[in-house]
């Protein structure tokens, strides 16, 4: 058969159409493949090769360890520390066939999670991250990897992590503020500088199989290094702002302040801020938890849904740093924005007088402006105006100066324009227009702003118009970060003071301090509370009513600066609120003046601020008592008379054997000290008497009757009208004989009262 | 040949017979170098890609990487001796099995519902032992084997409707019928395809084909239309990332692993998509991962070696001066043609998405051994081509 068909050859039909198959099949369908093959390997390449690569590359990210802050003087306010993160993975616990119950008791054990909460996250077998225990200390960590190792579980996941450490807690909270959960900064400088801080997390990308593995022999792994963040150096004294915090706490707890204070304190030639506080603060550890336990127990009083909001509300509170974001009248202490701007301007030059009947008439207002005493302050100077702080002396000052010059010198001083300090949510003031302030037919607002009223500005303005004042004229930009580190400790940049601009004459700022010296040291000065044996302070005091707010609470502040003839440092403290309940008189005077005082007491040794004792004031100073021990009787007798002690001996011996109080403890000029010669020192307890509202020479005779001794802090114990305001061991405690007492004097006199 | 060892009837006619086959052997020229040398050379490149395919799957499933690439090369060596044996028997030997051949498919294809294997919902497979294998593969040659026979009886009796078109459209229809029942459509479209071609190639009136493309393409818009699992399939193909599931899942696949080769590749070995991202990535899908690793480059050189090896196998049936193995030739040419031309289509998402393998390259035993059976067959053609015409 096959040799028959060999015969029989293709016909010229299948030929030609063999043809046109070889053409279409062997070159046209290629063509056509080729073109598609083009269209996708090279015209859209980039669109499937980066499809391609976003499905088969993981991501890890290394978190970058976030920046420490400091304090000026290297003082840790902030740090991170690594902390690990426990998370499960439902995918593949399914994928091993890894028993979840045994890993979720296991680990409930350790990290102390509820055992049906990790069970309920095993229900979402699609996912491959659940997160079992956030940020936890890696001794914890350390436990979870042993689990994870024993029973060789590819489901538990262990990563490193990074947590912010407060060392200090409460201190300087609304200043330093807090991270949220992922590394950024939501308060304080933390947001603020959360750029810096934060770091560039790095990341490891390698190309993994669909199922999530490495793949095989290709090795596709990219690792970009995690950058970390840059430090701060803040111009905070965590010193200086212990002290504010301290005093301004005492303050609030013994005035019995109801809506806390405000406490800040600068440097008067840069503007650096040495201190801010605002009270209650919160732990910064913990900054979701309430810390004022009465809005505490508040809170858990309301309905679950009342909670929710109450609860946002009191934390966004306690967060908030009120000496910037808040304005208040600055009532009193801003007469010595008058007083500048009147010597400045040369509308007066100090030889004027400044007579006050009690009241006086202005142009505009129904009723007369009235001074806080009634009987007035007949005719002062420009000096006695200030230490009374006499409202009709200085409604005659504004008028000298007038409403216009008035107006520039109050943008100059900044009082229209936020600081600009580097931090977030600072407010600006609240003013009448210019032309409203500078309408000729009505001076009343030109009368109420000459005593600081009517009007609203933030503490921070106050506090830096301030130190414009004291520092020889200049308006400096206030600042908390003076230097910003590299990862590697290196400068990266430093900050330096900068200079607003030039506000009053040296020659004036002279002046006003010289004045307001006289507002804390003079007989007649309204600031007298204030008042640091050895050191020279200046400082105005200031009672504002809150206007529009509950009328029968009042702001009390008080603002200083010291040196007086070379100021370092300006306090401000405002008590917002005291309650009338405490049975104090509600004054800057009373209330502010004091705090101010006892901040600059601790403060100013700290700065080392040399002390510079006035006769009187040596005769009334603490003494230290000398060591007597093992000398003989008239030898220790005459050492100690020597020093301005009075003695008492016990026993019969000739040598020292014992001394009360002990040798190096300050006690107040011309206490008895008694020596024991061969008799021993009892040892018994005995009861604190109530010394408040006792003059000095009461409480100091009270002390020593019950075997106890005096040192004194605060005003002078010059007059009689100086009275113990605290002490510093409550009435009613038992203490071992021969324990200094602390009193901490204030004057009571009415006389130094001012408006309210 | 077992019949040259049957014991003779006479040693006169077991001389005869054995004189003959000698006297033709030694009449038949050599097999055709360029053909067969395609051939190896795609096969080798083919378990090459096999193995980098297979590679990162075969280790996930089994732990043994080289499991895929080790049964093909053994299937291989199974295959190229097929198509040396395939290629010594005479042109004859393949018209003389034609029709029981055909027959013997249809016998298969209707025992595969019986004795069929099961898998993915569809019965394709046969199991014979040690493998198995679809008997549509055996149809496809037979198809081709039958419809050559027929034209070379029809002669110029192919231009009538009676002769030209009848017989082969029964046949065709009978095959198709069967392949639905599996189902298994692909072989069906190849059924079809090859029907065509040969009746094309054997005279069948062109007209014929106009009406027959009308009559699909009514069927075909009625089968979409009507059949949710159809038209889901062609607005896949449309858009494939409008359905990130199954067949859009693998096509997207697909075109991430051609177009992140770009023009030269990742490199061999180097493909990522293997890595469990691409489904069938050493079977149907091979030529994607083709694509990634040797780059636009790379697949455009097997491609054009592909192109080559048709061109060439149409030239040996231009030059066959037996009108029968010309046919055939042409036949398996056209097969190997439409399948590579489908196979690519759809990986590039030029067609949609149905089930083909690349020849050569995707795994897959016996399909390579049938595969390079047809091979041999073309390549024992080719010995009868005048080596002085051929050139």
């Amino acid at each position: 058969m096959a040799r028959k068909n060999r015969a029989q050859k293709p016909n010229k039909e299948i030929l030609s159409r063999t043809l046109i198959l070889m053409v279409v099949c062997g070159v046209f369908s290629f063509v056509v493949l080729g073109c598609r093959l083009y269209i996708i390997q090279i015209r859209d390449h980039a669109i499937y090769q980066s499809g391609a690569i976003e499905q088969q590359v993981r991501e890890t990210t290394i978190n970058a360890s976030r920046g420490t802050i400091y304090d000026r003087n290297m003082n840790v306010l902030a740090q991170s520390a690594t902390v690990e993160t426990v998370y499960i993975s439902p995918a593949e616990m399914i994928q091993y066939e890894e028993d979840k119950s045994m890993i979720a008791s296991g680990l409930s054990e350790i990290l102390g999670v509820e055992y049906d909460e990790i069970m309920k996250k095993w229900e979402d077998t699609e996912s491959w991250y659940k997160t079992v225990a956030v940020k936890i200390e890696q001794e914890l960590a350390y436990e979870v990897r042993a689990f994870k190792n024993e029973h060789d579980l590819k489901s538990v996941h262990i990563v490193e992590d990074t947590k912010r450490y407060y060392p200090y807690s409460n201190l300087a909270s609304q200043i330093i503020g807090f991270v949220g959960t992922e590394n950024t900064g939501l308060e304080g400088l933390e947001a603020k500088y959360n750029s810096e801080l934060q770091g560039v997390n790095g990341r490891i990308v390698r190309a993994t199989t669909a199922t999530g593995t490495d793949m095989l022999y290709t090795q596709y792994e990219d690792y970009y290094d995690a950058t970390d963040g840059n430090s701060l150096v803040l111009t905070l004294d965590s010193t200086i702002q212990y002290f504010l915090e301290k005093n301004l706490e005492q303050a609030i707890a013994d005035y019995d302040i109801k809506n806390g204070g405000i406490a800040i304190a600068m440097e008067v030639d840069t503007g650096a801020i040495l201190g801010m506080a605002t009270s209650p603060g919160y732990d910064l550890n913990n900054y979701l938890e309430i810390s004022d336990p009465e809005v505490k127990s508040q809170l858990e009083k309301l309905t679950e849904s009342e909670y929710e909001d109450a609860i946002s509300e009191a934390l966004a509170e306690q967060w908030r740093n009120r000496a910037i974001t808040d304005t208040y009248e600055p009532g009193s202490t801003f007469k010595i924005i008058t007083l500048a701007t009147a010597l400045d301007s040369g509308a007066v030059d100090g030889t004027e007088d400044f007579y006050c009947g009690s009241s006086i008439d202005v142009l505009g207002r129904d009723d007369p402006v009235h001074c806080w005493d009634s009987d007035g302050h007949g005719s002062q100077t420009l000096t006695q105006a200030t230490q009374h702080s006499c409202n009709v002396a200085f409604v005659r000052i504004a008028e000298r100066i007038g409403a216009e010059r008035f107006w520039d010198y109050l943008e100059a001083f900044g009082f229209f324009d936020i600081t600009g300090i580097d931090m977030n949510g600072e407010s600006g003031a609240i003013w009448w227009s210019q032309e409203v302030f500078e309408d000729p037919l009505n001076q009343s607002q030109l009368a109420a702003a000459s005593f600081g009223q009517t009007f609203n500005i933030t503490p921070l303005q106050m506090i830096t118009a301030v130190s414009t004042v004291a520092n020889g004229g200049n308006l400096m930009q206030p600042y908390v970060v003076q230097q910003i580190l590299n990862q590697d400790g290196s400068v990266k940049e430093d900050i330096e003071p900068t200079v607003v601009r030039q506000v009053i004459s040296e020659d004036t700022s002279k002046q006003v301090c010289e004045i307001l010296e006289q507002v804390v040291s003079g007989e007649e000065g309204t600031g007298k509370n204030a008042y640091v044996a050895g050191y020279r302070i200046a400082g105005k005091t200031g009672t504002s009513e809150k206007v529009g707010q509950n009328s029968d609470d009042y702001m009390v502040s008080f603002v200083g600066f010291a040196p007086a003839d070379d100021p370092q440092i300006a306090v401000l403290v405002i008590l917002d609120s005291p309650s009338s309940e405490s049975g104090i008189y509600i004054s800057g005077g009373v209330m502010a003046a004091p705090v101010v005082g006892n901040i600059f007491a601790d403060a100013l040794p700290y700065l080392g601020v040399d002390t510079v004792y006035t006769d009187e004031e040596q005769q009334n100073i603490d003494i230290s008592v000398p060591n007597v021990k093992s000398l003989t009787s008239s030898e220790a007798i005459a050492e100690l008379e020597e020093s301005g002690f009075s003695v008492r001996t016990v026993g019969t011996g000739e040598t020292v054997t014992d001394q009360l109080p002990m040798a190096n403890v300050r006690v107040a000029v011309g206490t008895e000290v008694i020596i024991y010669l061969g008799e021993s020192k009892p040892n018994d307890t005995v009861v604190v008497p109530e010394l408040t509202g006792l003059t000095y020479t009461d409480a100091r005779e009270e002390l020593e009757s019950c075997g106890l001794f005096v040192a004194y802090s605060g005003v002078m114990p010059s007059s009689s009208t100086i009275v113990v305001s605290r002490q510093s061991v409550n009435a009613g405690n038992e203490v071992a004989r021969g324990t200094v007492i602390e009193v901490t004097l204030v004057d009571s006199d009415t006389s130094i009262m001012e408006t309210r | 040949m077992a019949e040259l060892y049957r014991v003779p009837k006479s040693d006169a006619e077991e001389n005869r017979r054995i004189r003959d086959y000698r006297e033709e052997e030694s009449s038949r020229g050599s097999m055709d170098l360029p053909f067969l040398m395609l051939t190896i050379l795609l096969l080798g490149i083919g378990l090459i890609m096999v193995l980098s395919a297979s590679f990162a799957s075969a280790y996930y499933e089994s732990g043994n990487p080289t499991q895929y690439f080790t049964r093909q090369f053994i299937f291989s060596i199974a295959g190229v001796a097929c198509m040396l044996a395939a290629a010594r028997l005479p042109i004859g030997f393949y018209r003389r099995i034609a029709m029981p051949l055909l027959i013997a498919s249809i016998a298969l294809l209707l025992a595969v519902p019986v004795i069929g294997v099961d898998s993915g919902g569809a019965k394709r497979w046969i199991w014979i032992g040690f493998t198995t294998f679809q008997p549509s593969e055996i149809a496809k040659i037979a198809e081709i084997l039958a419809f050559a026979s027929m034209i070379c009886v029809y002669k110029e009796k192919m231009s009538t409707f009676r002769y030209g078109v009848l017989p082969f459209g029964i046949v065709t229809a009978v095959i198709v019928g069967l392949l639905l029942l599996e189902p298994h459509i692909s072989a069906s479209i190849v059924i079809i395809g090859i029907a065509a071609i040969m009746m094309f190639a054997g005279g069948t009136k062109l007209k014929w084909f106009g009406i027959a493309a009308v009559i699909i393409a009514a069927l075909g818009t009625l089968v979409i239309t009507q059949f949710s699992y159809a038209s889901s399939r062609i607005s896949t193909w449309l858009d494939p990332f409008s359905d990130t599931q199954d067949t859009g899942w693998q096509i997207i696949q697909s075109l991430y692993s051609i177009g992140s080769g770009g023009l030269l590749g990742l490199g061999l070995g180097q493909s990522r998509q293997k890595y469990l991202y691409l489904p069938e990535e050493h079977n149907d899908f091979i030529f994607a991962v083709i694509c990634e690793e040797l780059g636009f480059i790379g697949a455009m050189l097997i491609l054009a070696l592909f192109a080559m090896l048709i061109i060439r196998g149409y030239w040996l049936a231009l030059h066959c001066r037996n009108r029968f193995g010309s046919l055939v030739i042409t036949g398996i040419t056209s097969l190997l043609a439409m399948q590579v031309f489908i196979n690519v289509g759809v990986v590039t998402n030029l067609l949609p998405c149905t089930g083909i393998a690349l020849p050569f390259f995707s795994y897959g035993g016996t399909a390579l051994v049938i595969q390079l059976a047809e091979m041999g067959i073309i390549l024992g053609i080719s010995r009868d081509i005048s080596t002085k015409k051929a050139g």
